[in-house]
């Protein structure tokens, strides 16, 4: 009984003693992770004052050089902004209406530097500023409480449960949301990001589920007479497509093709894959330049083709004009079993939507020697349409450059054909 | 005369293989060219290097600095310059160089940095490195790491593991789809690590090692394949209690998740 006892007090003992170990560690990361919290929220509304006095400084200066430099603070303040705002636990609409409205703040103020756009970004600054200070003063009255003595990690916890219009972030959000609507109707990026949903203006005919089928099959005869699950879009989709599932044997995979018109917008298929493969990397490329042709996509050139283990992976362009430019944003994109040359997968989204083409833009030489430094070998040039920063699609020189060293670094250089503005460097290494 | 015409047969192949060890094993008959990947390349690279052409890592990966090392090879040779490896290449390299496979394959396995120089005890071209395979195993857009790779696949085995393979893609598109919307942080890790923005995030999923699939399927949405035709968000309606969620426009349902806009 006595020992019973003993072990029975030692048992408990040792269970407090773990029970206590565990609460203090507990205790201790809270703290830790609202402390953390608590920083990053300081640092969030010391960069909302630093941006609205960096907004309200931009109004200030007329001299292109003073007012470069504000409106690169901007840039940078609004990116530090929404660094911070999205490491905090907050609901996801609140964190969205900040990181848009501040993002938007930042890309207004890159597209005014680099475009020299600085009369449009004074007529509207104004009424930003003003909106700034509106919110950065609610901002402070709604973080009020996470400052308080008594202030515990469970305060953040029910921050991120709780629906937008129960907390205490409520007018703040849907002030955010209010502003965004009329200071920013529809900025650069969110029209390139609309633009992928323009398959709503196809005026094409409809087409049935069978039909669908049909286009799916003559893609990919491999799969004809699958099982397949057709369903529609949801309705709010902003333009109508079929939904095929299908199963056969050891291969299954879906399509999405338009309604209207029939186009596929993307399929992909899923099977064991071998990874030795008999087939040449050239083969592969007749085979893909074949099939596309059969498919109806006549006007493409392959620019890179990448291997993995089960898959090629080959991207194309549009061509176009005497001088073949590529057009870079009208891609398509197409996967190749390794063991059998299969296609596994075709993307050409953005290639049913074409870009509209500027015909006017000038192409003025550049002279590579004077615009790189010495040392610098330009092995490649091509002319290509893609978008500068400000979403505008423009015809650019595509340089493959390399350094003339041991490592023989590359770079894929664009460069804009008219103004010689530097649109992309990539290291190609 | 029988036994030593045997014995001399035997000994000129032995003394063959103990000067050219490698050279039956070289290359497939494959040509290899920009964007190839895998064994022959690893083989193309380190015999490269072995001569003083090849400088850079080697990793499998057929890119441009294996590129422009093969065409100053072919060049100085007197072979045609086009940076393909075909037969005539091929060959000429396999005279030129010796090829350690085992002992370059251990690196690579490994994860030690390594040379494979000609004149130069191996033992000295070797240091130790992550003690896991950690060379590139996958070639990916220029505009993606690794890094993003291996943390997006993460998410997806973390969040989707149980999802047909079109939505796993999926949710690596909507991950990737955030990243050009202004709605959203501007890197891969503070969208993954936004909090509340994943469930395998807060319920520790995320740290779970993705399978093969998981990986293949953030390749696919890194090379542009997007089930959701642009969604940015995804729910499953089942265990969903946020109001908000369910008044975002929805695009079309992909097993147990709705995606929307």
């Amino acid at each position: 009984m006595k020992s019973a006892i003993y072990l029975l007090s030692i048992a408990v003992l040792a269970l407090g003693l773990y029970s206590y170990e565990v609460r203090k560690e507990n205790t201790n990361l809270q703290q830790t992770v609202q402390a953390q919290y608590t920083n990053s929220l300081t640092n969030a509304s010391d960069k909302l004052s630093t941006l609205q006095e960096s907004v309200s400084q931009s109004l200030l200066f007329q001299d292109e050089n003073a007012l470069n430099n504000e409106l690169d603070n901007i840039w940078r303040i609004s990116n530090e902004f929404r660094s911070t705002i999205s490491s905090l636990p907050l609901s996801r609409e609140v964190s969205n209406e900040w990181l848009r409205y501040v993002g938007n703040i930042g890309e207004e103020a890159k597209y005014a530097a680099d475009n020299g756009d600085y009369e449009s970004w004074q007529k509207r600054m104004p009424v930003v500023n003003q909106n700034l200070r509106a919110l950065a003063d609610e901002w402070t009255v709604a973080t009020a409480n996470f400052y308080q003595n008594d202030a515990s990690i469970s305060e953040w916890a029910s921050v991120a449960e709780k629906e937008t219009s129960e907390s205490q972030f409520k007018n703040v959000t849907a002030n955010l949301k209010s502003y965004g609507e009329t200071d920013f109707p529809l900025t650069a990026s969110e029209s390139d990001w609309l633009k992928k949903r323009e398959l709503q203006n196809l005026d094409d005919k409809e087409i049935t589920k069978e039909q669908a089928i049909d286009k799916l099959e003559l893609l990919v005869p491999g799969v004809k007479d699958a099982t397949y699950t057709v369903t529609k879009s949801k309705d709010d989709a902003p333009y109508p497509f079929y939904h095929i599932q299908f199963v056969k044997g050891s291969r299954i995979g879906y399509a999405d093709i338009t309604e209207k018109g029939g186009y596929i917008l993307s399929f992909l298929s899923e099977r064991p894959v071998q990874e030795k493969t008999g087939i040449t990397q050239q083969q592969i490329r007749d085979q893909v330049m074949e099939l596309l042709n059969r498919a109806g996509y006549k006007d493409l050139q392959l620019v890179e083709m990448r291997e993995n283990h089960q898959a090629w992976h080959l991207s194309l362009a549009r061509v176009v004009g005497d001088d073949k430019a590529l057009v870079y944003p009208d891609g398509i994109q197409v996967k190749i079993s390794k063991d059998s040359g299969e296609l596994l997968g075709l993307n050409a989204m953005e290639y049913v939507q074409k870009e509209e083409i500027n015909e006017d833009q000038k192409v003025e030489p550049i002279d590579w020697e004077a615009f790189f430094r010495p040392g610098t070998t330009v092995e490649e040039e091509q002319l290509i349409f893609t978008e500068n920063e400000a979403f505008q699609l423009r015809k650019c020189y595509q340089v493959i450059a390399r350094f003339d060293n041991d490592l023989n670094e590359t770079f894929r250089v664009v460069v804009d054909a008219e103004n010689h503005d530097v649109i992309k460097v990539e290291y190609m290494n | 005369m029988v036994r030593s015409i045997f014995m001399t047969i035997i000994l000129i192949f032995g003394t063959l293989t103990i000067i050219k060890p490698n050279e039956p094993l070289a290359f497939s008959g494959q040509t290899i060219e920009r964007g190839a990947f895998g064994d022959d390349v690893i083989e193309l690279q380190a015999r490269l290097q072995y001569v003083g052409f090849y400088k850079g890592k080697i990793d499998g990966i057929f890119g441009y600095g294996t590129y422009w090392a093969l065409r100053n090879f072919q060049e100085q040779y007197g072979l045609g310059v086009d940076g393909i490896a075909g037969g005539q290449s091929k060959d000429k390299l396999v005279k030129a160089s010796e090829y350690h496979r085992d002992w370059v394959y251990e690196q690579i396995e490994k994860g030690n940095r390594f040379t494979h120089y000609g004149g130069k005890p191996l033992a000295q071209q070797t240091s130790a490195g992550a003690g896991t395979a950690e060379s590139s195993d996958v070639q990916l857009p220029v505009k993606y790491s690794e890094r993003d790779l291996q943390l997006m696949a993460n998410a997806v085995y973390g969040e989707a593991r149980g999802e047909p393979y079109e939505g796993q893609v999926a949710v690596a598109a909507v991950i990737l789809n955030r990243l050009e919307s202004a709605e959203f942080p501007n890197t891969i890790s503070d969208i993954i690590f936004q909090p509340g923005a994943f469930t395998a995030v807060a319920d520790g999923q995320i740290w779970l090692t993705p399978n093969a699939r998981a990986k293949e399927a953030v390749l696919d949405a890194m090379n542009g394949w997007d089930p959701t035709e642009n969604a940015l968000y995804y729910f499953n309606p089942k265990t969903a209690t946020s109001k908000w969620i369910w008044s975002r426009p929805q695009i079309k349902q992909i097993g147990e998740h709705i995606f929307c806009y």
